[in-house]
């Protein structure tokens, strides 16, 4: 497992584990990510990245990057 | 019969846009009650019986930011009698996660998949029978964008909410879950609305501390549901919202496989993720945005269409065609001299100083409005959180600050998409630190009289305003009420599109509407206040209207509160008035002072009294004035904003009062330590204040932060000292 942060861009990875507070945790369920779905990494720009989660886009800071551990 | 149909669905799936095309100008907007977050409601076109209820963009009714909350009351406790839920056909998926949540409150539903037109066009194909069957609702096609297929939506949800069928929700969930569902249904039952049972007893089931509350069961009931619940969480080993996502998810994952067909699936590369692989580039991300905002500055305010455009408004519409038609009518038929002075050089010139700024703004706002409507806007929050989240702010607090530069109103409004009521508050009380296009004459005036008309002053008010809002950030976010980190960082960046000149022209009038409403009541008010206070005075023993301003009322008041200014350099009743009548439109300042100095009438930059006011000042007491007048309380329209925004006259009083002190602080700074340096100073009382003033900011700015991770080993050493 390795932080989404350090994951090679614009490969497919499944979402292995999301640590973090409860709050967070859920709205990020709430934009698609949840356990075992693919992601791909867009682009990282100083440790924030782009990712693909399902069809849309979204943007993540460095530490929420962190939380987020793929299989790799 | 009247029905009420909510409009729901998640941020930049075309809420908005079909909004607009279903009620035309039939609108309403106002807020929801006790939160600043905007409601739209209007009538449907060609169907007066129909109310359209705007709810803002949510992702779930699970409640996460301000708009999800009150989404989510609206459709809990308000209960409309149907909703169309919009779906962004382009990505389903993730849309059908509110879907099934809206569905589930068992009110007739109309599903929109939106954007029909583009998913045609990547060739995909959503069979729209399968997908309704299987959500147990209506499911039509849309494209708000294109006017297709909404009014269709609109009449389908009016006749079903008149219908008033009940709405069966398909089973999502496994068996053990849906067991355990059907065990709360049963024990609730009679509690709650009967519609809304299924929904009540999944949130149940969740352990949703807001319905809880809500149900107050009595606390044996309570533990014989919780058991049923731990059962599941045993059996499926996760905890039971994790659980109930999970499956909504799988759940939708069949549907969408049963009833869309990909032309292209899996991961590809949109257009959208190349130009985001070049605007976003590690390297290039920060050039690109320079060359995108000087560009949009340079139309706004540049000599090409900006200034044109403001100098006629200024000169011929109002100056000419106003000004000396009315006055003309007026002397005409002989009306008493004041009451001419009263509307044509109160009133006019006063609503018209501020009258004259209304299309530069206006440019400046459609500019920012495409960014917005394109998709840039988001990207620029990205870009930015990276270099804000170092003094303590989010990238979202870059996008108020842009608007700023306009203007201060809508600026202050553009802080509600922030989540965290701390970072929310601190960019409200340092978005107004960024010079708005009202404060650019007090620029011009002071780089006129003082330094020859210099690039570079203006350039650093630019720059004081930005060095202001990092100090700020770095000194608030060490306070207690603003300790912890910024939210994290977590944005959908919409897909690049086209601009829709619809949406641009709505954005950019709600924005400026903000600017020019003021224009006609505080404005108007408070220059005929402030003419009549110019006017008037005790002249030769008796009180009437003034030959010479020296004895107006308004030097009086000036020259009794201008010893307030006399540390910062300015202290005459003149620049007192002058930043007096800031408060109430910066762009008056300069017309003001004119007056003061016994001009009629002064051009934008009061280019007559540059003299004077060389004579009469030191330079760096001039660019202490223009510091002073850029950062301390803002007009008071923007007050007005600041005090909506913050919602407590705690924090709007704090807010206001922040801005005053940290204007005199620098000012001072600047005046007493920067005219020593020049020599234009003399060392004195005040400069040892001054000087004590910037050991005291160093001291706040550089500070351990006692709330931060040293604070926390600091508290950890003393307990354990303790013991």
């Amino acid at each position: 497992m390795l932080p989404l942060s350090l994951a090679e861009p614009m490969v497919p990875q499944s979402i292995a584990k999301i640590t973090g507070k409860d709050e967070v945790r859920r709205h990020l369920a709430e934009l698609g990510l949840v356990l075992g779905e693919e992601v791909k990494v867009v682009s990282t720009l100083g440790g924030n990245v782009i990712l693909q989660v399902k069809d849309s886009r979204i943007a993540l800071d460095r530490e929420l990057a962190n939380r987020i551990m793929v299989r790799g | 019969m009247e029905v009420k149909i909510a409009l729901a669905g998640n941020p930049n799936s075309g809420k908005t846009t079909m909004f607009n095309d279903l009620t035309g100008s039939n609108q309403r907007v106002g807020n929801w009650p006790g939160v600043t977050v905007e409601k739209k409601e209007g009538r449907l076109k060609g169907a007066r019986d129909v109310v359209i209820q705007d709810l803002p963009g949510i992702y779930s009714l699970s409640p996460y930011t301000l708009e999800e909350v009150v989404a989510r009351s609206y459709l809990v406790n308000e209960k409309p009698d149907a909703i169309i839920n919009i779906v962004d056909g382009t990505n389903i998926e993730r849309n059908l996660y509110l879907t099934t949540q809206l569905i589930e409150l068992g009110i007739p539903t109309v599903v929109a998949v939106n954007m029909i037109d583009v998913v045609r066009k990547n060739g995909d194909k959503i069979d729209l029978k399968k997908l309704g069957a299987a959500l147990g609702c209506e499911v039509m096609e849309t494209s708000a964008l294109k006017g297709e297929g909404s009014h269709e939506a609109a009449r389908r949800a009016a006749e079903l909410a008149r219908e008033g069928r009940r709405v069966e929700a398909p089973s999502v969930f496994d068996g053990s879950v849906e067991h355990a569902i059907a065990h709360i249904e049963e024990s609730i039952e009679g509690r709650v609305d009967k519609r809304y049972l299924r929904w009540y007893a999944i949130k149940v089931f969740e352990r949703d501390e807001k319905v809880l509350e809500e149900l107050k069961l009595e606390p044996g009931l309570w533990k014989h549901i919780d058991e049923h619940i731990s059962d599941c969480e045993r059996e499926m080993d996760d905890d039971a919202e994790s659980i109930i996502t999970n499956q909504r998810y799988a759940y939708i994952a069949r549907v969408v496989s049963s009833a869309v067909k990909k032309k292209q699936s899996g991961l590809k590369m949109t257009a959208s993720d190349k130009i985001d692989r070049i605007v976003t580039d590690r390297i290039a991300a920060l050039p690109i945005f320079v060359v995108i905002m000087a560009a949009v500055y340079w139309i706004a305010m540049g000599p090409v269409i900006g200034t044109p455009i403001t100098d006629w408004t200024n000169d011929v519409l109002v100056g000419e065609w106003c000004m000396e038609t009315v006055r003309g009518w007026m002397e005409g038929a002989a009306v008493a001299p004041w009451l001419t002075g009263l509307v044509v050089d109160g009133i006019i010139a006063g609503v018209g100083a501020v009258i004259g700024f209304v299309p530069q703004m206006l440019i400046l706002f459609v500019m920012l409005s495409i960014l917005e409507d394109v998709g840039y806007m988001a990207r620029i929050a990205f870009i930015m959180d990276r270099i804000f989240r170092k003094f303590g702010l989010s990238g979202k607090s870059f996008i108020p600050m842009l608007i700023g530069s306009g203007c201060g109103v809508p600026a202050v409004m553009a802080s509600r998409t922030i989540e965290n009521e701390r970072d929310r508050r601190m960019t409200i009380m340092t978005t107004c630190f960024i010079p708005c296009s009202a404060k650019l004459p007090i620029i011009g005036m002071i780089a006129g009289a003082f330094f020859d008309n210099a690039w570079w002053v203006a350039t650093s008010a630019y720059f004081v305003g930005v060095l202001s809002i990092v100090i700020s950030g770095i000194i608030l976010k060490k306070l207690k009420a603003f300790a912890g980190d910024a939210a994290p960082f977590v944005m959908e960046l919409p897909p690049y599109h086209a601009p829709a000149a619809g949406n641009v022209l709505r954005a950019t009038w709600e924005r400026g509407w903000s600017f020019i409403k003021r224009a006609f009541t505080v404005i108007l008010l408070s220059t005929v206040i402030i003419w009549f206070l110019q006017s008037f005075g005790s002249e030769n023993g008796a009180f009437g209207m003034v030959e010479d301003n020296n004895n107006s009322l308004l030097a009086a008041v000036g020259g009794a509160v201008a010893f307030i200014f006399v540390p910062l350099g300015f202290g005459t009743w003149q620049a007192t008035v002058g930043a007096v009548g800031g408060l109430v439109a910066k762009e008056n300042l300069v017309a003001i002072m004119g007056v003061c100095y016994g001009f009629a009438e002064v051009a934008e930059a009061g280019d007559e009294m540059w003299s004077i006011l060389a004579a009469d000042y030191s330079g760096i007491a001039g660019y202490s004035f223009m510091v002073f007048n850029l950062l301390c309380a803002p007009c008071f329209a923007a007050m007005g904003a600041i005090k909506r925004e913050m919602n407590s006259p705690k924090w709007t009083l704090a807010a206001i009062g922040y801005m005053c002190g940290f204007a005199y602080c620098m000012s001072l700074v600047i005046y007493q330590l920067g005219g020593l340096i020049l020599g234009q100073v003399v060392f004195g009382f005040w400069t040892a204040v001054a000087l004590a003033v910037l050991a005291g900011m160093l001291y706040l700015l550089f500070r351990r932060n006692p709330y931060g991770e040293y604070g926390e080993r600091l508290r950890g050493k003393r307990a354990s000292a303790n013991a």
